[in-house]
């Protein structure tokens, strides 16, 4: 299958597009937010006067937000606090000029009086023995889950071997290349934002919540993302900008600076995993799984994060006998962000870092004790889901022979890891689009942004060229505003080409039979372009499309079809959620990874050799798209993996606020990496696509810690895998009893 | 010094120094003074290198230099590598590799990548080429395009 050209490459290569942070309009004033300098405090006073005294100046603080009576303003989520600061950064006033150093002065002229409150920024600290007092009536939980089936602690009582596990992983940020940024303009009540966004009706609906004014008075029109990854998600600058601008009369351009990109872009949080597993004749007869998830400032009962990640935490292995247990718990952090598969890389360093422990102590290859226990096809779920088609045995194999061969050749000092990574895509959320046939192209009139990936841009597009036979180039997807597009839930979860791609697949269906009805069609009909003009074929006939255009069509473009996917939740048995919800998964997809590394023994330090991932993907739709979404979950995964930590101090202050603390991959860290497709097990998505956004990433962390467990001959429990974690693993004592056959690695020699 | 008004060439084309203020940074004057907004703005503090362009053909990151003292210099940014023949290849090899997925490192990766490959620099190895990189950060591709890119880049000036 060739690739195509992508249509969004030759503007972006010749920095020809506009992002949110390139907008700009004649007389715009530039905005700047007033953040506060502590986590917690009370609100004595926001003192704007002097900001305003300045010439040209327009500030607004909580007293200017509108909070329309009767509209959906949920005191909660109010853009600015009123009496409490949650955590260091929150925005407490904003401010515009005619330019960003009069705006930086007018923001340092606020007066602030706040007075400060203790700080929570540990989530162990809270809850140091944890379940325990406090427990889900405390006010430090914003969420609880909690599910059970069968009785855990007798299995346990009758299992052979019971092996315990703590894991901890650091909070990621987002570091997309482009900050937030969005221009906005507010007139006689209507309230229109440009914005680097992955959802724009999600704005609309935010801004709307935040500012308290009808849904019908916010315009949002995305521009092109400088990368989304799950932090340009919601609203976050809109709100601000969109006060400024009512006050002031004026457009306002309002952008994050990067180490306020760093403070306020929706990290993801530190989580404490503890793990315990019963086995018995070589079988996992129970299993015990708690977390401990900070989120921050995040409000009560959004249990987005432990809901999602719970089912995680048993990973694709089968289990009968299970607890797992979840608190959201809030620090005086920024809220939690979603970022790339929220928590799953995570969640699978710590179900595969188990996991092969486990296998150990009973003295079972690690590997051939996953294999024993991968869910397959048509199983079930410890939730008792059924289990879609899975790929992933499939994959798993094949890594596990490519182990071998690297297994076979690799140099002292070197180790190599396999590891799984299971992903639910969220095709549940849902989409309408589109489609306009005239003689000449076929449109696709949706409500997303192209966010990098090529999902919208090349994967729409796809679908509706493979549907209805046109060539790829005769395809155009338009982007529209919010006022104008059919509705899209937006570019997350990996959904794009799963859930909005399935309403464009709809749409090219009914396009086609009503094609096929003007023609007066026997069987199927294609379309096709024929001397530059588009032709329906069916039975041998061809007839030119401008043909059968009514006049109307004419004048509005072509022919109209909507294709609509709203997807159904899947059944899982709700009576083992004892309390708390969680979240059925919507489509079963996941990868096997193989890591080489080399590790320092000297320094600790772990450098990636080679890679190759093996990716569960139901029908590869772009073979060029597809494997350059693997290559970059790959590296990213790989910053998650060893360099990557939001560093945070007592005092709720993020240490690692840039570039040169919070350290990314960069071209000299990546190694060759091999990408292969494992077709064959249909996912939801048209052709029986799977998505392939955010699987990359998952198992990535659990991969590279297998390998350097190989290397040293020491467990890691904590990401990320910094030279210090490393070689402070390797000179402690060994674990006892574990009957561990991989022989000690790494301590011979190798110092560069 | 001649009576000459201070001035810079950006793209070929004279631009006038006099109302430019001492401390405004060359990526400052590209986007918000001459309108170039292809040359994309970043970090500010030269960690990520978005806003590389070419000055006197190497490349610089235009958020650590002042745009006063580059008076008398040439600026090539990514608005005019098209008319380079460095350039346009380099943007071509990006466009077939799928090296840009969001874009936004983009601009800062074709300059730097075409200030290396100039001037016989693509006699050099890809290996070296690549090393020269290592500024510039990408959050999408994870390199593997941009390497392959490069490589096509190098192939075709050869």
């Amino acid at each position: 299958m060739s690739s195509v050209r992508r249509p969004d490459a030759e503007a972006k290569v010749r920095g020809a597009v506009e992002y949110g942070a390139d907008l700009a309009v004649p007389g715009m004033l530039w905005g700047a937010l007033v953040l506060s300098p502590v986590a917690h405090a009370t609100v004595r006073s926001v003192d704007l006067s002097a900001a305003r005294a300045l010439p040209s100046v327009v500030a607004v603080g909580a007293a200017d937000v509108p909070h329309i009576a009767g509209a959906s303003g949920d005191p909660e989520r109010r853009p600015f606090p009123e009496r409490e600061v949650v955590y260091r950064a929150q925005p407490l006033a904003a401010v515009a000029a005619p330019t960003l150093a009069l705006a930086r002065e007018a923001a340092r002229a606020v007066r602030l009086e706040l007075e400060p409150l203790p700080t929570v920024a540990d989530v162990e600290a809270v809850f140091p023995e944890w379940p325990g007092p406090g427990g889900p009536g405390s006010p430090h939980v914003a969420a609880h889950v909690l599910a059970r089936r069968g009785d855990v602690d007798r299995a346990l009582a009758g299992a052979t071997t019971v092996v315990a596990g703590t894991y901890r992983t650091a909070g990621v940020c987002q570091v997309a290349l482009e900050p937030h940024a969005c221009l906005a303009e507010a007139e006689d009540g209507r309230w229109k934002v440009r914005t680097s966004t992955q959802s724009p009706f999600g704005v609309r609906e935010d801004v709307a919540s935040l500012l308290g004014v009808p849904e019908a008075s916010v315009e949002v029109e995305g521009t092109w993302v400088g990368g989304g990854f799950g932090g340009k998600g919601a609203s976050l600058l809109e709100p601000y900008a969109l006060l400024l601008a009512r006050a002031s009369g004026a457009p306002v351009r309002l952008a994050l600076t990067y180490r306020e990109e760093f403070l306020l872009g929706r990290s993801t949080l530190p989580m404490v995993v503890r793990m315990e597993t019963g086995v018995r004749d070589g079988r996992i007869v129970a299993r015990r799984v708690r977390l401990l998830l900070d989120v921050g400032a995040s409000l009560p009962g959004r249990d987005f994060a432990t809901g999602y990640s719970i089912g995680f935490l048993l990973g694709p292995y089968r289990t009968e006998v299970f607890e797992v247990e979840g608190y959201a718990v809030r620090t005086n952090k920024p809220p939690f962000g979603p970022h790339r598969a929220p928590l799953a890389p995570q969640a699978a360093f710590a179900v595969e870092s188990h996991l092969a422990e486990v296998a150990r102590a009973v003295g079972v290859d690690p590997e051939t004790f996953r294999a024993q226990h991968l869910w397959a096809t048509g199983g079930e779920t410890p939730f008792r889901q059924v289990v879609g088609p899975f790929g992933l045995g499939e994959a798993f194999a094949a890594a596990r022979a490519r182990a071998a061969a690297w297994r076979a050749q690799r140099p002292d000092g070197h180790g190599v890891g396999v590891g799984l990574g299971f992903w639910s895509t969220n095709t549940g959320a849902g989409g309408e689009a589109r489609l306009v046939l005239s003689g000449r192209e076929l449109r696709i009139e949706q409500g997303e942004r192209e966010i990098g990936s090529g999902s919208v841009s090349v994967g729409l597009a796809t679908v509706a060229a493979r549907r209805t036979g046109l060539p790829f180039e005769r395809v155009r997807v338009v982007y529209a505003p919010t006022s104008e597009a059919p509705f899209d839930s937006g570019v997350y979860g990996s959904r794009t080409v799963g859930a909005l791609g399935r309403a464009v697949d709809e749409a090219a269906v009914a396009l086609l039979a009503e094609i096929g009805r003007r023609i007066g069609a026997t069987g199927p009909v294609t379309l096709a372009l024929d001397q530059d003009r588009l032709v329906a074929r069916n039975d041998g006939r061809s007839t030119p499309v401008a043909d059968l255009l009514t006049e109307d069509e004419r004048a509005s473009g072509g022919v109209r079809t909507v294709g609509r996917h709203y997807g159904v939740a899947p059944a899982i048995d709700e009576s083992l959620v004892v309390d708390g919800s969680f979240y059925p998964f919507q489509d079963f997809t996941g990868a096997a990874h193989v890591a080489e590394v080399s590790v320092d023994p000297a320094t600790g330090a772990v450098r990636l050799i080679r890679y190759a991932a093996f990716h569960d993907v139901g029908t590869v739709l772009d073979p060029a798209g597809a494997r350059a979404q693997v290559e970059g979950g790959v590296v990213m995964g790989l910053g998650t993996a060893l360099t990557e930590e939001a560093v945070w101090s007592d005092e709720g202050r993020l240490l690692s606020d840039g570039l040169v603390d919070y350290r990314l991959p960069r071209i000299g860290d990546v190694p060759p990496i091999e990408v292969t497709f494992v077709e064959g097990h249909a996912g939801a998505g048209p052709f029986g696509a799977k998505g392939l956004g955010e699987p990359p990433i998952v198992p990535v962390p659990a991969t590279i810690a297998a390998a350097v467990r190989d290397a040293v001959g020491a467990d890691l429990t904590e990401l990320p895998l910094s030279a210090e974690r490393v070689a402070r693993a390797v000179k402690a004592p060994r674990p006892c009893g574990s009957g561990d056959a991989a022989r000690p690695r790494g301590a011979s020699g190798d110092r560069r | 010094m001649s009576g000459e008004p201070p001035a810079l060439r950006v793209n070929g084309r004279a631009v006038a120094l006099d109302d430019v203020p001492g401390d405004e940074r060359l990526l400052d004057t590209l986007r918000w003074r001459l309108g170039l907004r292809g040359t994309k703005e970043g970090c500010r503090s030269g960690g990520c290198g978005a806003c590389t362009v070419l000055v006197d053909g190497r490349g610089r990151l235009s958020c650590l230099a002042l745009t006063r003292e580059l008076e008398g210099s040439s600026v090539m940014t990514v608005e005019g590598a098209a008319d380079d023949p460095v350039g346009r290849t380099v943007q071509e090899a990006f466009v077939q590799e799928g090296a840009a997925q969001c874009g936004y490192c983009t601009p800062g990766f074709v300059m730097a990548v075409t200030g290396l490959l100039r001037g016989r620099g693509d006699a050099r190895p890809t290996s070296e080429v690549l090393r020269g990189l290592g500024g510039n950060l990408c959050r999408c591709t994870g390199y593997v395009a941009i390497a392959r890119a490069v490589e096509r880049a190098r192939q075709e000036l050869r």
